[in-house]
């Protein structure tokens, strides 16, 4: 590509339309993966996004259609599911978080791909294309899908926003918060319920093996800026905008480089970035003001 | 301890047994704390103390049993009750300060999705004070000492404005300045006619802290006034099994003789 190419291909109109549907889909998954991350449950979403897969598989399979949001519909039926059988598993046998979260990440992704695999081995049309579901392709984002996806964010990011209190509160200490009699139970399955449905909104960015960076990497560089949670969700936004912009222009611009890691590299890079200025700031501190 | 026929119990526990899937770990607690007071739970580690506080709160699941507030079910009266946790059950490391932390307090006097406005503001600022740390108001959590945390803890739960306070082991891992300061704040509670319960292991204090105490090892051992309850034979029957600790109760009798 020459130069003038490579501007071309930047400021294109289909590039446009995917970086607003990406940019607000990196904002929203960043602000609800804050919660994710202070509750310590940073890998549910990432159970979630492996279990999209066999929803995909099956919503192309009973309908034939290939439009985003047939599709994500199966995203999100499968994901819910399987955020089912894990709070069942953990409920009711003696299977710890960790390992239980493992089990149905593994096994969803597993019957996601056996699905994929063999719709496409058995040469049904257009089945190729469910594989960009995996690293996440944003090429083929069409304007109505980027509305679809920017909207699920923007009602992400609202329903985090009123419910800030609520939610810091049960992050924090949800014994308090029970004994004080607000809802623990219902309002983690909100949160649980906002990180799924970003995760499902950013399948296109990032797919479903990689989706998990977008909600866990910018909350983690946020906090290294700030001891307060308001700000760290402004700053994950931030963070979450600037990688998942930068992914796409990269995959825009090199040949063949899928989006999803693309967006994961920069969100990293920033993280590091971040690591390193905290570690500036916090050695530099003067002996007088430790903080014991 | 019969309650009387016209006066109810500000907590009363009915035949509370709690099991842990399989395990039990507390077996038919009856008891009932009729008057405000400084009331210790009292116990070796692992009798269940924490666990009768949390099944009292509805933290953990009955398997047996009944527990009324001023005669009520928890649900219609939670707006009275207080609650510290344990210190260790929180993540320090979580982006709030101080005050934001003492303003959960005044969260369930507001309605949904309402922040915390200028007056919950006014009693957070002024519940740090009563702790003594309105000085670190605005410090992330995690650079507060253990006394101090666990003032944070107390002051959050002054701003709740309760008539019951549970607290789980408030004095663990505090220095001596901070557990004058918090015994001093809940003799100040009790004194306004408020119950402060007390998940307690250390017992040379208990006889010298508590108006009156239950001795608990996954059964009620004995409950009432300390000087009575903290018997040398109460004592020997609470931790049998732990004599270790026997040098220790020797010493709370002696600390219990001094006090009477």
């Amino acid at each position: 590509m020459t130069a003038q190419d490579r501007l071309e291909s930047l400021l294109s109109h289909n590039t446009l339309v995917v970086a607003g549907g990406v940019a607000a889909v990196g904002v929203a998954a960043a602000v609800v993966g804050c919660f994710g991350v202070l509750r310590r449950r940073a890998l549910v979403g990432d159970a979630a996004a492996h279990a999209t897969l066999p929803g995909i598989a099956a919503a192309f399979a009973l309908t034939g259609r290939r439009e985003l949001w047939v599709l994500l519909a199966g995203a999100a039926v499968s994901a819910i599911a399987s955020l089912g059988a894990l709070s069942l598993i953990r409920r009711h046998t003696r299977t710890r978080d960790d390992a239980a979260t493992a089990i149905v990440l593994g096994v969803s992704y597993g019957a996601g791909i056996a699905a994929i695999s063999g719709l496409v081995a058995r040469g049904v049309a257009g089945s190729a294309g469910l594989e960009a579901f995996l690293l996440g392709s944003t090429a083929a984002l069409t304007l109505h899908d980027s509305l679809l996806v920017a909207a699920i964010s923007a009602v992400v990011v609202a329903v985090v926003l009123a419910g800030l209190k609520e939610a810091t509160l049960v992050a924090f200490d949800p014994a308090f918060a029970a004994v004080a009699g607000w809802p623990v139970g219902w309002i983690d399955a909100v949160l649980v319920a906002l990180t799924a449905s970003m995760v499902v909104a950013a399948l296109p960015t990032a797919g479903a093996v990689l989706v998990t960076a977008m909600v866990v990497i910018p909350p983690a560089a946020a906090r290294q800026w700030t001891d307060r949670v308001p700000t760290m969700l402004g700053i994950a936004g931030f963070v979450g905008l600037v990688s998942s912009l930068a992914g796409v222009a990269a995959s825009a611009l090199v040949p063949r480089l899928a989006t999803g890691p693309a967006v994961v590299l920069a969100s990293a890079a920033v993280f590091l970035a971040s690591l390193g200025a905290r570690f500036l700031r916090t050695s530099w501190r003067p002996p007088g003001v430790s903080e014991s | 301890m019969t309650a009387g026929v016209d006066k109810t119990s500000i907590v009363e526990l009915h035949d509370v047994t709690v099991a842990y899937g399989r395990k039990p770990v507390l077996w038919n607690v009856d008891l009932s704390i009729d008057a405000p007071c400084l009331y210790g739970i009292i116990g070796p580690n692992g009798a269940g103390k924490s666990t009768l506080v949390k099944a009292a709160l509805g933290l953990v699941p009955l398997s047996g049993g009944s527990v009324r507030f001023f005669g009520k079910p928890l649900d219609e009266v939670r707006g009275r009750i207080g609650y510290v946790p344990q210190r260790e059950s929180v993540d320090w490391d979580f982006p709030v300060s101080a005050i934001d932390v003492v303003l959960m307090g005044t969260y369930h006097r507001l309605s949904w999705f309402r922040r915390p406005g200028r007056r919950e503001r006014d009693t957070a600022m002024d519940c740090l004070d009563r702790v003594g740390l309105a000085d670190v108001a605005n410090r992330q959590i995690g650079g507060l000492s253990g006394g101090q945390q666990q003032r944070v803890f107390l002051a959050r739960a002054l701003a709740q404005e309760a008539d019951v306070y549970f607290l789980d082991e408030p004095m663990a891992g505090v220095d001596a300045r901070s557990q004058e300061r918090i015994l001093q704040v809940l003799s100040g509670l009790r004194d306004r006619g408020s119950l402060v319960v007390i998940v307690h292991h250390d017992l040379r204090t208990a006889a010298d802290w508590f108006d009156r105490v239950a001795l608990v090892d996954m059964r009620l051992v004995a409950a009432g006034p300390t000087a009575e309850v903290l018997s040398r034979e109460n004592l020997t029957r609470t931790y049998s099994g732990h004599l270790e600790l026997l040098d220790e109760i020797g010493r709370a009798m002696q600390t219990g003789r001094r006090t009477r």
